[in-house]
């Protein structure tokens, strides 16, 4: 238990796939303009990586290693589709937002790397816990920058139609943070936040050692 | 030899087993998903033609004249908008026009004498918060009916852009010029009586 909740916290923290490991970054920063958006893409990211984790590390023993790749590749292809035309059907607003970044989840970073690092060389439990760290760390990160952007690009905060958060009306939203540069910018920020943090934590354990 | 089988009989096997599992999520959802694209056009084109309530489709002949008029826009549907007692009280087109990011899909009424009542967009891939401010600033969009009936491409080019959007706003323009084209070659004289 204790090795599973390790592994889960890994993908949250020193493993994080964005800004630590910096994988799959590309539709991270293209869906990172909408909190909504970036809400649906991080739970189909969760699905798929978690779904495509347990049922390589299952089939891990049988699955000859010349063709592990393209049976990767089917199995996770497998997934985002079935997640496409879920969200195809049943939220359409959504799926129109998000558009072409759900089918090219399946050539993400993340899902195949782990399943080529981990899944394949893990038992089903660890898989999974890894699966889930990775994708809630996805996920967390996705919707800071899409909370950031969204407010500083249009001046509001909106889910579902509805306004959640709103600057003040002199508050004139420069274009520039819903343009890739400013995602650069702002996504380049927090991986120095995160940085500095993880370091001055390192510092701290190495002086409570000493 | 052993070997070589075994490596096609596990990527065979695989495959067949996400065809099926994929057979059945597209079973499962391919009606809602139809429904859910009718639904989306049946609500545009009632929001550009208010006054009418049935929408019929004009038929293949109709629409091989449209696509022919459109040119290089694409033309998809040609509805003749009804009232409820079967009189004809204008039109909807389903065209596309080249935006930045992909097709701009607009649903564009007009009333029997070509004149338009209204457009909005279906779907479309520009870049969020730059290209789909055409839809976003109501009156880029809002605009178009200003033009006079029968307009043409010169009445089309005096309408405003939306700045930072320039070829988001030339594809929505490019669709309701083809729009024109289509009316003053097809539609004007299927009109009848005026």
């Amino acid at each position: 238990m204790g090795e599973w909740i390790k592994t889960f916290k890994q993908g949250l923290s020193i493993e994080n796939p964005l800004t630590v490991l910096m994988i799959g970054l590309c539709a991270t920063l293209a869906v990172s303009t909408q909190v909504q958006g970036a809400l649906f893409m991080g739970l189909a990211v969760i699905f798929v990586l978690t779904m495509s984790n347990a049922i390589i590390s299952t089939f891990r023993k049988v699955i000859p290693t010349e063709v592990r790749i393209p049976i990767f590749i089917v199995i996770i292809a497998s997934f985002v589709t079935i997640v496409d035309l879920t969200m195809k059907a049943f939220l359409p607003g959504v799926y129109q937002f998000l558009g072409i970044w759900i089918p090219l989840i399946v050539v993400n970073c993340i899902i195949l790397g782990r399943a080529e690092a981990f899944a394949y060389h893990n038992k089903v439990g660890l898989a999974v816990a890894d699966g889930l760290g990775m994708g809630v760390g996805y996920w967390f990160v996705i919707l800071v920058l899409a909370f950031i952007r969204e407010l500083f690009g249009t001046g509001r905060i909106a889910v579902f139609g509805s306004t959640l958060l709103t600057l003040p009306s002199g508050y004139a939203p420069p274009g520039l943070v819903l343009m890739f540069p400013g995602a650069f910018f702002i996504f380049g920020f927090m991986i120095a936040i995160t940085r500095a943090v993880s370091e001055r934590a390192a510092k701290r354990r190495k002086a409570v050692a000493s | 030899m052993g070997k070589s089988l075994r490596l096609v009989v596990a990527v065979v096997v695989t495959c067949v087993v996400a065809a099926s599992g994929l057979a059945i999520t597209y079973g499962a959802t391919k009606d809602r998903i139809a429904e859910q694209v009718r639904l989306a056009e049946e609500n545009s084109l009632k929001e550009v033609l208010p006054d009418a309530t049935e929408f019929v489709d004009a038929g293949p002949d109709v629409l091989a004249a449209a696509k022919t008029a459109a040119g290089d826009v694409d033309c998809s549907a040609v509805y003749r908008a009804e009232s409820a007692d079967g009189v004809l009280v204008g039109w909807g087109l389903l065209v596309a026009g080249r935006g930045y990011g992909g097709p701009i899909q607009l649903v564009l009424g007009l009333d029997s004498s070509g004149k338009v009542t209204g457009v909005t967009i279906l779907t479309m891939a520009e870049t969020p918060g730059l290209g789909t401010k055409v839809k976003s600033e109501e009156w880029f969009l809002e605009q178009f009916k200003e033009l006079p009936e029968g307009f043409g491409v010169e009445d089309v080019r005096k309408l405003d852009m939306v700045s930072g959007s320039t070829k988001s706003s030339r594809g929505v323009r490019s669709g309701i010029e083809a729009g024109g084209r289509i009316y003053a070659d097809v539609l004007s004289g299927l009109s009848g009586g005026e």
